[in-house]
């Protein structure tokens, strides 16, 4: 017999032992990740995992015959489980009902399979070598074999290989021990070659897992948009996704929810109608932002307006909102009229370059969380866009919550005042958001509210007017700075007042 | 008698302080040099993926006139009534001013393709960039030349209540500075995040007292730090403080928090390129107590800046004067010719064409020690070339695809981290209105100012760009953890004589006023080491004040 094979037999039960442990962490991690409270999460693994190792000990007694190939057979498993169990978590994560009889079923299997292992092991070195130290070699092993796992897996597994590709390594690691076993001892055991076959197929099987991982994990991040994800795409400027669950879509830019189908008229139609409806005369119209064409679609419901200008930043999400069939459903073909002019270009200096007049301006940034963003809600900003919105015209700017946000959508109000324009805040509820605010603006004060609206709105209407420009006290104006490019006090507040609450 | 015995002592001490300084010298250039050829086994290693090279102002123009390598004949010559010669703020101010006042007849020559000297900026793919200076701040409102050429360029676009109202565009966009400190980044430079109660009500009360040093005045009721600094008062209360350093200024006041020294330390390398130790009380007060600018639209000395930092200022000043500005031109050689007129021999770096200059008057806009080559000929009477110094620096434009996140205040225009080599960097695309920009520029700056002058300049002209690498990504990655992998290009420049220094008794002693003194009615001098102190300011009143001097005579 090979003098090498005792020194290569320790190696396995080092491997054995480190992917039981690698397993036991795994399951332990993912178990915090998607159900939270970690400590809860390792603790009642961990008991799990060490009470299913003791049935697995106690277990090994009634293995008499043939425990090379017993054991040969339960590595091939133990990798095959503990290699897939991940994916399999992740997967079906969202889909069944008892989430945790899966979590903990797989955890004390694993647990049987890990603690049958090392007595097996012990046995069979038993039986082929006469030498007691082994049996203490054996339990070093094991030991060090547990901690180099618990070290390399928070230093080295999870940052690196992240916890399905590094499932399917252990898994691999552990079918290979089978592997090793059956190829070294074929002469001692039965069926040896069928034995052989299996774990290789297993092994290859465990490697298209460990390839194919990116795919699993990046179907898997659609657990945590709650719904499926039908579209996801980086640009150069923000990452899109778009999710469905039933009928909802919902849009999210770089991870923050733009829009939900289901309630998104309620945003638009306020965002649109007070103001547009009040100028019979208006033919020009100006949309920054928005790049979903969205209050395209409700400016649309004017047939007086000739033409329709959106700038917005992005060309792969305007492009995705003229291309993608439920997307065009939804903003019905808005951005495919032939009224609408894309520009996709950057809004400060696309404003500064223009000389037009509109008689609407639309401003539906994304909210001021950042100082790049913040410059958009700048006195100077209103003061560029004042020059190109018509004497009698009207503007309209998104201003975030007037009800988590106070100080944030007043700043807004009176920065736009500070520059000369004349405000009329609003608000109304959307589901989705929350208390959720607008500001008109002009160059003087020649609001009148519109008693006719466009037929077909579902939200906005005489009566929800009223409701809209009052203020209860929950929301009244607050005294604000103005926000300009050198203090950028916006940013500050709406930081301040949304962190708070998220 | 004892007069001769004193100077003999007095060569002495030189030539001991001239070995010490050769020993220094070559100690450090041949550690740099050995450490180059070390370098070199391992070229870039982990910087192979960034592009760049060492760049400065033409090295060829200083070496021809430091070592009087003898050229060619003047080919050809012509006459103008005035010339310029630098077109550095100095220059470029003084051609404005006669222009304003409807003198036409000069030239002005600059040895560089570009004007703007120490001011100039570069640009590229991402954004432009200042190479050397980078702001200034709102002026003070009894500064009325400043102002009217703010004004004049819609720096200032109106006034409200007689107060300026500043371009919103050119102050600077908020966040403004943010500072590495006790691990983390807080907002603003002066020391706080995690610095104990006595450390800060010793910063508290420097800070008062600079407060008050801003409104003092002498008993000839002029400020006692003013901008330019010519218009402060004469009283001796405040002027004998140019006899001691800062350093011990701040000794014998009680100031000894790390703390606030660190702070006054930085703002000392930031604004003069030196340490504490070697620029007097008086300069270092004047950087906090000089600068009084209000404003309707801002705070208190605001920063003004542009993505090409001082390089737009450079732009302005130039835009009148087009038509008079002859690049390529180094001045070599000024001599007065038999009927009393100037000669200015001029050679074209590039071609190696010389010309002749005939001109009845001079302004002569070049550093000072450029001055006396050009000067041999003439006398400056009481004005010691050797006792100015310069402070020499590098900056490196670099062009980053990422910053990485880091702990505390988000990226500001002016980052400095407490207690490292550099003062920091100030970033180029602050002043953008973009809203989303994957690459910046950031323009990073190191005084070299541990060791004597001469020594660091020496030592820096032996560095290899891959020397400087090492020099500056360290510190770096101190700031930003694996910043290094987002580093695209970083183009290193040279300031071998950056900034004048107002060392101990330079700005007060006599010397300077004996430099400025105009030889005979025909040459007359303007520049920031006329100055002592080195910002755009002052390089601008001294343009000024040329022009005017020769207006008059
Ligand atoms: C790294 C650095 C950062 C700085 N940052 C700031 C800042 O943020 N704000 C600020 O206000 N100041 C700053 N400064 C100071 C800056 O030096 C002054 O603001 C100003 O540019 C000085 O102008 P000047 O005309 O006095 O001198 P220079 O800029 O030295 O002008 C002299 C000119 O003469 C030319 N010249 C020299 N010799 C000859 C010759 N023989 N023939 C023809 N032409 C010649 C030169 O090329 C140059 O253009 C900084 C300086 C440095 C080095």
């Amino acid at each position: 017999m090979d003098k090498r094979l005792p020194a290569l037999l320790l190696i396995s039960v080092f491997v054995v032992a480190t992917c039981g442990l690698i397993y036991e962490l795994i399951a332990g991690t993912l178990a915090s990740y998607l159900l939270g409270d970690s400590v809860t999460q390792f603790s009642t693994i961990i008991g799990v995992y060490l009470f299913s190792m003791g049935i697995g000990s106690w277990l090994s007694k009634y293995f008499d015959k043939n425990i090379l190939s017993w054991f040969i057979q339960i590595e091939i498993l133990v990798g095959i489980i503990g290699g897939t169990s991940s994916t399999l978590l992740f997967l079906l994560f969202e889909h069944i009902a008892s989430f945790r009889i899966l979590l903990y079923g797989l955890v004390s299997l694993t647990g049987i399979l890990v603690g049958l292992e090392i007595p097996l092991l012990m046995r069979i070195l038993q039986d082929r070598f006469e030498f007691k130290d082994l049996v203490s070699k054996v339990f070093t092993f094991d030991y060090i074999g547990a901690l180099l796992a618990s070290l390399i897996f928070p230093l080295v597994l999870i940052p690196y290989l992240g916890l399905v590709k590094t499932s399917y390594l252990f898994g691999i690691l552990n079918v290979a021990v089978a592997l090793f076993v059956c190829v070294n001892f074929k002469r001692e055991i039965p069926a040896a070659g069928y034995l052989r076959s299996a774990s290789i197929i297993s092994i290859f099987g465990l490697l298209v897992g460990f390839v194919y991982s990116e795919t699993i994990t990046s179907f898997s991040e659609s657990m945590s948009y709650n719904d499926t994800i039908i579209y996801s795409k980086s640009t150069s400027y923000q990452r899109i996704i778009l999710t469905k669950r039933g009928k909802v879509l919902r849009l999210f830019l770089n991870g923050n929810l733009q829009f939900s189908s289901d309630d998104e008229y309620r945003y638009h139609e306020a965002l649109v109608h007070p103001g547009l409806t009040a100028l019979p005369e208006a033919k020009n119209v100006l949309v920054m932002g928005g790049g979903d064409g969205l209050a395209v679609r409700e400016i649309l419901k004017y047939p007086q307006i000739q033409s329709i200008t959106l700038v917005d930043l992005d060309a792969g999400m305007t492009s995705l909102f003229q291309k993608n069939n439920m997307l065009v459903e939804l903003n019905k073909g808005s951005l495919l009229s032939p009224k609408v002019k894309v520009v996709n270009a950057d809004a400060f200096t696309w404003v500064r370059n223009q000389q037009k007049k509109f008689d609407f301006i639309v401003i539906d940034f994304p909210d001021p969380s950042n100082y790049s963003v913040g410059k958009l809600y700048t006195n100077s900003f209103y003061s560029e866009i004042k020059g190109l919105l018509a004497e009698n015209g009207i503007m309209v700017v998104q201003s975030t919550s007037p009800y988590v946000a106070p100080r944030s959508f007043w700043t807004v109000n009176k920065t736009l005042e500070s520059v000369g324009f004349h405000t009329v805040p609003y608000h109304n509820y959307v589901p989705s958001f929350g208390e959720w605010g607008y500001i008109m603006a002009m160059q003087r004060q020649h609001y009148k509210k519109p008693v006719q609206f466009p037929a077909g709105l579902k939200f906005v209407s005489k009566e929800s007017l009223d409701q809209m420009f009052y203020f209860p006290g929950d929301m009244t104006k607050v005294e604000t700075e103005v926000n300009k490019l050198n203090n950028q006090v916006l940013v500050k507040y709406f930081e301040d007042e949304w962190g708070a609450v998220l | 008698m004892s007069g001769a015995q004193y100077s003999k002592k007095q060569d002495l001490l030189k030539n001991i302080n001239r070995r010490g300084f050769l020993l220094r010298a070559s100690l450090l250039s041949s550690g740099i040099f050995l450490q180059g050829c070390l370098r070199k086994l391992h070229p870039k290693s982990a910087y192979k993926d960034i592009k760049g090279e060492i760049k400065g102002p033409n090295a060829k123009a200083g070496h021809l006139l430091r070592d009087k390598s003898p050229i060619a004949p003047p080919s050809h010559s012509h006459s103008v009534e005035t010339l310029i010669i630098g077109g550095g703020i100095a220059g470029l101010s003084a051609a404005r001013w006669l222009k304003k006042n409807g003198y036409k007849q000069f030239e002005l020559l600059e040895v560089e393709q570009e004007v703007g000297g120490n001011s100039r900026s570069g640009k590229n793919a991402t954004s432009s960039f200042p190479l050397g200076a980078h702001y200034i701040t709102t002026a003070n409102l009894h500064d009325k030349e400043l102002i009217e050429f703010l004004h004049e360029h819609k720096v200032i676009s109106h006034f409200e209540n007689n107060l300026p109202f500043y371009n919103p565009y050119f102050l600077v966009f908020d966040p403004e500075e943010r500072l590495l400190i006790n691990g983390q980044w807080q907002e603003g430079l002066v020391p706080d995040f995690g610095v104990p109660e006595n450390d800060k009500k010793q910063i508290r009360s420097f800070l008062a007292l600079v407060e008050e040093l801003k409104k003092a005045k002498g008993t000839d009721g002029k400020y006692a730090f003013d901008v330019p600094l010519d218009n402060s008062s004469a009283d001796s209360e405040f002027r004998q403080l140019d006899k001691i350093s800062f350093q011990s200024y701040l000794k014998d006041k009680g100031y000894t928090s790390p703390y606030l020294l660190w702070y006054l330390e930085y703002c000392c390398k930031d604004d003069f390129g030196q340490k504490l130790q070697a620029v007097s009380a008086w300069a270092g007060l004047h950087y906090f107590a000089g600068r009084k600018g209000i404003a309707a639209n801002a705070e208190e000395n605001s920063v003004l800046t542009w993505p090409e930092g001082n390089g737009w200022l450079v732009e302005r000043l130039a835009s009148s004067v087009k038509e008079h500005i002859r690049g390529s031109s180094l001045a070599y050689e000024i001599s007065e010719t038999a009927n009393g007129k100037m000669q200015v021999l001029v050679l074209d770096p590039e071609t190696d064409k010389v010309s002749a200059v005939i001109a009845d008057k001079v302004i002569l806009t070049t550093p000072q020690y450029v001055t006396k080559r050009l000067l041999r000929q003439f006398e400056r009477p009481n004005f010691h070339y050797d006792s100015l110094s310069y402070a020499p620096w590098v900056t490196a434009t670099i062009t980053v695809n990422g910053m990485g996140s880091t702990k505390g205040a988000g990226l500001s225009w002016d980052n400095v981290a407490y207690n490292t080599p550099s003062v920091g960097y100030v970033n180029a695309n602050q002043q953008h209105l973009q809203t989303n920009e994957n690459k910046k520029v950031l323009t990073y700056y190191l005084p070299l100012c541990d060791y004597q002058p001469q020594v660091s300049r020496l030592a820096a002209y032996s560095r290899s760009y891959e020397q400087w690498l090492d020099m500056i990504i360290p510190e770096l990655e101190y700031m930003h953890p694996n910043i290094t992998e987002m580093i695209e290009q970083m183009e290193v420049w040279l300031w071998g004589h950056g900034m004048i220094s107002p060392t101990v008794d330079y700005i007060w002693g006599g010397n300077r006023e004996a430099g400025s003194a105009p030889i005979g009615n025909k040459i007359f001098f303007a520049h920031s080491d006329l100055s002592g102190i080195s910002i755009f300011e002052e390089a601008f009143h001294q343009g000024i004040k040329a022009a005017k001097q020769l207006l008059e005579s």
